[in-house]
């Protein structure tokens, strides 16, 4: 079954049409990339799929169920986890109290504290540090810690990569494929595709608001030339 | 932190059990029909209310009849709000469908234009 699947999306920001008839999937316990060019829809297609844009027309189905104007705080409170591109974290609150943030769920502190030092015991050091103040691949990692520690069912990456080295870049993906293999189904965008290919299950590119082409990662490895550079 | 399957099980039926407005348009047709016949019913009622306080000279029953008519324009009123909230939403719907339809079909013919 999948967890997430889009159907047909089309989006609009005012009258400027952005997305024309995305499908995509994502089945359970799998990662899928959605890859593609600088403005070809690819936040735009995350943030439909959170709740958080509504589609001009076509079909959001979460657990196969159409969620088409549930508000995102009502999938979020259900398990559907979106860590936005450029991290969304407070950064004149300390670690601590970012992490804080996420008891709404009813989770405990101390449940929160553990899944995050779990995972990034590097955040367990900044503690009371202002989230500020930290670099940028621990910036991410508290972006991840914090949605993690709803435990999600369903997490969707925006641009996990931007603006970091490309060795944090490798260390976060291999928390994500970590992640992927206890359960959590996971859609990722990217526009830096090589990291991401290595952990994903399945590939999306799209281009010009269309998805020019999906499968398994390496069936997309030739086509993403074409898709960045028109070649 | 709990097991992955029973994870996605219990998103499931929480998805599941969730409160999703209906988006069907069978409800606006009631809504619709049941306003057309609030008006017509309410209009006849004030009519016939109007008949029946000249048909006679008794006071008490020409009472009856101007509460009647009273009733009988509220519910026209009410039909009439009726008709109008939901024939305004089914065109309003037609004429956004038929919108993204043509700015799709214009989109088509910009992409295969500078595909050429």
């Amino acid at each position: 079954m999948n967890v997430l699947e889009l159907r047909g999306i089309h989006a609009a920001y005012d009258r400027i049409d952005v997305l024309f008839g995305v499908d995509l999937e994502v089945p359970e316990s799998s990662v899928v990339a959605l890859l593609g060019p600088n403005g070809a829809g690819k936040s735009t297609a995350l943030r439909v799929a959170a709740g958080l844009h509504a589609p001009s027309s076509g079909d959001v189905l979460v657990a196969g169920r159409r969620v088409n104007g549930v508000r995102p705080e009502e999938l979020a409170r259900r398990g559907l986890c979106l860590i936005p591109e450029g991290r969304g974290i407070f950064p004149n609150l300390t670690v601590r109290e970012n992490l804080r943030m996420m008891s709404y769920t009813g989770t405990s502190e101390a449940v929160i504290d553990e899944r995050a030092f779990l995972r990034f015991p590097r955040l367990k050091e900044r503690f009371t540090q202002t989230a500020g103040t930290l670099s940028g691949g621990e910036q991410q990692m508290l972006a991840m810690a914090r949605g993690l520690a709803t435990d999600p069912a369903l997490l969707i990456l925006d641009e996990l990569s931007m603006g970091l080295a490309p060795i944090i870049v490798e260390e976060l993906y291999e928390i994500v494929a970590q992640v992927a293999r206890e359960g959590v189904s996971i859609l990722v965008v990217e526009q830096f595709a090589s990291t991401v290919l290595g952990v994903a299950d399945f590939a999306a590119i799209i281009v010009h608001g269309r998805i020019a082409r999906a499968g398994r990662p390496a069936e997309l490895r030739d086509d993403l030339s074409k898709a960045y550079l028109g070649a | 932190m709990i097991e992955s399957h029973e994870r996605v099980e219990q998103f499931k039926q929480e998805i599941g059990d969730m409160k999703v407005r209906d988006p069907a348009t069978g409800r606006d047709r009631v809504f619709l029909r049941v306003g057309i016949a609030l008006m017509a019913v309410g209009l006849g009622v004030a009519i016939a209310a109007y008949f029946m306080s000249h048909g006679t000279s008794n006071p008490l029953t020409q009472n009856d009849a101007v509460v009647l008519a009273i009733a009988g324009l509220t519910s026209a009123v009410v039909g009439g709000a009726l008709f109008l909230r939901y024939s305004l939403a089914s065109f309003m719907r037609f004429w956004l469908a038929r919108f993204i339809y043509e700015q799709q079909a214009q989109t088509d013919r910009v992409v295969e234009k500078l595909g050429r």
